[in-house]
């Protein structure tokens, strides 16, 4: 590992989180909530921060990153990300402990939407709208970001990439890595200021508007009002959110695609079809299951069981109802669809319904064998093989996954958390989901879960938005070795 | 610019690496998953599992919206085959494939416009003949390359640690200003662009801009061994040994060409004249005393096997031979054999890169030669009227840092640029530059830049 280059590379990467205060800062000299002072003060000490780590590096001879850097800096910067995006949290007294703040902003950043914060109405506008900027930004991912800004990168930005993008399979749209970036956070903010519109539109006032979109296109899941979504009891909001979700649960490279006039790519790509399938049937069963025992009328039961299902699979975590008092058959099929996720190189978090449907596939092919012993057989997914070595890493992936979590919410479990509480919490963190049942569910928050478990669970969000490899690497000795 | 590369072998893979270091578009075809793994690894390009011949592969890489395509794999045939469709497909792409076999290139009508109409072959074996009868008419050269026709040479001198020059600034080379210049210093692993202040140090290996006719006269100057040269023993009877023979047989050298294959020594006796072919093994330390290696002026080591040339060309040199010229295919081999005493050496896969990226420049850059070590190249370019750099002496251009003009030629006069040189439009300049300035130069050769 080159420590200079890596931290010299985290420095810019904080010296841009501290420039990017001065959107909140703005936001509050609009509305004069009293906290200009606060995040100017941490828009100050981020950015010089960020200068202080850039020159006191060395600058290096070329721009060659290795693997290894690659995923110092990804999960490096994200924790540092984290700890600077504490600050205004912190400085404008919203949060008062750092332990929470740290929460807060780690959970901002993963996308995961769980907070600690109990009244959320009450907290200056400036400051909600750093919690959703923390969202936005951590959606499309604050390196891939990075690596479109700076033109230097060269291949070191393909290690970059690699190390932050939520898919088993790396897919470059564009030859070159930084157009490839460019290309997704264009989508990405064309589709964000569409949301915006159509929220505006509808008549959320366009503050509300702006923080749910940035919350709701990085499958975040922060609100800035205490009831979430719910709020405003509107079948049209929930429905332009439903929608927005979906989207941002669907692979950025599929929306390319259909920008650039494939209209039918939704249809073709294998993963996607399987995903809103997935959707489509988990709606109905849920809405049979809550009609008649929650819900009098049929179209409330789908349109609480439409969005509530949309906003868990795609790990979103946006509440329109208190689904802790549905019954426990929809309850299991919601901590499923935590555990499924969105796809592959969406902004949603969970397993990535392409890793399901590729060890659904293998499993398959596994049991094909025992029938047919000397029968050649590939994995394939929309035509294309599969190498082995994708196929053994997703295992890998999915034992360290599980592995994981329980380990997890044994340590939440002994720390005097429910049987419920204990596994719900975990899932909602490492799947990046945010509400979670229980003492965690939708209508309560994470502030009483003691101090130790919030660690570990800011621990789980990292996992998860990295997508466990990239840091648990770090932890594995063997790294540290010359 | 969007190029396509068929084949990533470590031609494609060099060429790749190149272009996306200048921020081209590249897109490179290969059917090997292994290979593809490795450039996505290392390369920022768009690396395409499938074959090159395939039309349905061609298109899905965009072979409709791109500028050029580069056929580079090792079969002839698959590169003949890809620039085929790539024209049935894109009929106004710009084609440069790899050909190695004679028998093909004899066939002029085959790459004519009514057929392939492919814009550029690159023969890797006769550029490589081609430079190392280059080296051969610079003895103490370790690297020649010629510019405008062979009228302004490059070449590449190891300074030796007891040569005069060793440990001597630029700038005390007065009386040499206008006809020698050192355009850069390659020393170890780094390259730079050296300065009046500069020193020259021993072992360094120095490039300099001459012209070709004041050749002799310099080689004095930089004590560079100019005793002619009259016997050469070749090592090898490939491809490019029995070019490299053929070649020399109709020169008044006295040439021996030892090949270990009975039937390729008979086959290649018939064909020559005055050339001795000897059947026997070239790593047999006997035969090359028997053969009087001692009196060898060069021994060029070029069988298939680079491991044995280099083996050959140390036993050869331990045994007496004055020069010893060595081929090698892995790049990364290269900087390791000069280490050990390896005087020269010459790479058909470092010549097929030459040749095709000197071909893939746009603008109005001529040709380009990469110097060794990588990082620094020699352009070639057309000084443009719009361009920022004529009409006033070199000094007050201002030139990307690691960039130099060694030489300007203007019609029919060669002059080796000096800091009152002023460029004319219309001139073609010979520029050292560091690889990572080369897009800020052609930037500069192409646009003026305004200022409103």
């Amino acid at each position: 590992m080159h420590v200079q280059r890596v931290l010299r590379f985290i420095g810019i990467l904080i010296f841009f989180l501290g420039a990017s205060m001065a959107v909140p800062l703005l936001v509050s000299l609009v509305y004069k909530d009293g906290s200009t002072g606060a995040l100017f003060y941490a828009m100050l000490i981020t950015s010089g921060f960020g200068l202080l780590l850039f020159f006191a590096t060395r600058r290096p001879s070329d721009t060659y990153l290795s693997h290894r850097d690659g995923v110092a800096i990804v999960t490096l910067g994200w924790l540092a990300a984290g700890l600077v995006g504490a600050i205004p949290f912190l400085l404008s007294g919203s949060i008062i402990h750092f332990t929470d703040a740290y929460f807060e902003s780690i959970s901002g950043f993963t996308t995961t939407g769980a907070s600690i914060l109990s009244d959320i109405e009450n907290l200056p506008q400036g400051v909600l709208m750093w919690r959703s900027i923390t969202q936005w930004f951590g959606g499309m991912g604050i390196i891939v970001l990075s690596i479109a800004i700076l033109p230097f990168l060269g291949v070191g930005g393909m290690q970059l990439y690699k190390a932050e993008i939520p898919s088993p399979v790396v897919d470059k749209l564009k030859p070159r890595i930084s157009d490839t970036a460019k290309t997704l956070w264009r989508v990405y903010i064309s589709i964000t200021a569409l949301e915006i519109l159509l929220l505006f539109g509808g008549g959320m006032p366009f503050f509300e508007a702006v923080c749910h979109t940035f919350c709701t296109m990085p499958t975040g899941g922060f609100s800035p009002k205490n009831a979430s979504i719910a709020h405003y009891n509107s079948p049209y909001f929930d429905g332009v959110i439903i929608l927005f979700m979906l989207l941002a649960g669907i692979n950025f490279s599929l929306h390319y695609k259909l920008i650039k006039g494939d209209l039918r790519i939704f249809a073709k790509d294998p993963e996607c079809r399987f995903f809103l399938t997935l959707v489509g049937i988990f709606v109905v069963v849920v809405t049979l299951n809550i009609h008649g025992t929650v819900y009098d009328s049929l179209g409330k039961a789908f349109r609480y069981a439409f969005f509530q299902v949309s906003s868990i699979i795609t790990t979103t975590g946006f509440v329109t109802a208190d689904y802790d008092k549905w019954p426990s058959f929809s309850q299991n099929l919601l901590l499923l669809c935590m555990f499924l996720g969105g796809m592959a190189g969406s902004t949603g978090g969970g397993m990535k319904t392409m890793r399901i449907m590729l060890l659904a596939k293998h499993a398959y092919q596994e049991i094909f064998r025992i029938i047919h012993p000397h029968a050649v057989t590939t994995v394939k997914l929309g035509g294309k093989a599969v190498p082995s070595d994708i196929l053994s890493s997703i295992w890998g992936f999915f034992a360290l996954y599980l592995g994981l979590f329980v380990v997890s919410a044994l340590i939440m479990a002994s720390l005097g958390l429910d049987l419920i509480s204990a596994f719900a919490s975990v899932a909602a963190c490492i799947f990046n989901v945010g509400p979670g049942l229980g003492l965690v569910g939708p209508v309560s928050n994470y502030l009483t879960v003691p101090i130790t478990g919030k660690w570990v669970l800011i621990f789980c969000m990292l996992l998860g938005r990295l997508e466990i490899y990239t840091v648990i690497v770090l932890l594995i000795p063997e790294y540290w070795r010359k | 610019m969007k190029i396509i590369i068929v084949g990533a072998g470590e031609v494609g893979y060099h060429i790749a690496q190149k272009l996306s270091e200048e921020n081209q578009d590249v897109f490179l075809i290969d059917k090997d998953p292994e290979k593809i793994k490795r450039i996505t690894d290392n390369l920022d390009v768009q690396a395409i599992l499938g074959s090159g011949t395939s039309p349905e592969m061609l298109k899905t890489s965009g072979v409709r919206e791109a500028d050029m395509l580069v056929a580079a794999t090792d079969s002839d045939e698959v590169n003949l085959f890809a620039c085929l469709l790539a024209k049935i497909l894109n009929p106004v792409i710009l084609k440069v494939a790899r050909v190695r076999s004679q028998e093909y290139l004899r066939e002029k009508e085959l790459f004519g416009q009514d057929l392939l109409a492919i814009d550029q072959i690159i023969n890797p074996e006769s550029v490589m003949v081609e430079t190392i009868r280059n080296l051969m008419m610079v003895p103490g050269a370790s690297d020649v390359i010629d510019f405008v026709d062979g009228r302004v040479k490059l070449i590449g001198i190891t300074v030796k640690p007891d040569s005069p020059y060793a440990g001597r600034q630029l700038l005390s080379f007065k009386g040499m200003e206008g006809k020698v210049l050192v355009g850069a210093i390659v020393r170890g692993d780094h390259v730079f662009i050296p300065h009046g202040e500069d020193t020259i140090h021993a072992n360094d290996l120095v490039y300099l801009v001459v012209r070709a006719d004041e050749l002799p006269s310099e080689f004095g100057f930089f004590n560079l061994n100019d005793r002619e040269i009259r016997r050469v023993i070749i090592i090898g009877a490939g491809e490019t040994g029995t070019a490299l023979a053929q070649a020399l047989d109709q020169t008044k050298l006295h040439v021996k060409i030892i090949d270990k294959d009975t039937q390729k020594c008979a086959a290649l006796a018939e064909k020559l004249e005055r050339v001795i072919v000897i059947n026997g093994d070239g790593t047999d330390k006997t035969l090359l005393q028997e053969e009087n290696v001692n009196d060898v002026d060069f021994m060029v080591a070029v069988t298939g096997d680079e491991e044995s040339n280099v083996l050959i060309s140390l036993l050869a040199k331990g045994l007496g031979a004055k020069k010893n010229i060595t081929r090698i295919n892995k790049l990364s081999y290269i900087p390791l054999v000069s280490a050990i005493g390896i005087d020269t050496v010459v790479s058909s896969r470092l010549s097929a890169i030459r040749a095709i990226l000197q071909y893939i420049r746009q603008g109005k850059i001529i040709s380009v030669a990469p110097l060794k070590g990588e990082h620094a190249e020699a352009i070639e370019a057309e000084a443009l009227e719009t361009s920022d750099i004529v009409n006033q002496p070199l000094s007050k251009v201002k030139f990307p840092k690691g960039a130099l003009v060694g030489a300007v030629v203007r019609g029919e006069e060669i002059i080796i640029a000096r800091g009152d040189t002023v460029i004319r439009p219309k001139d073609r300049l010979i520029i050292f530059a560091l690889q990572k300035v080369v897009p800020k130069l052609e930037k500069l050769l192409t646009v003026k830049l305004d200022y409103f």
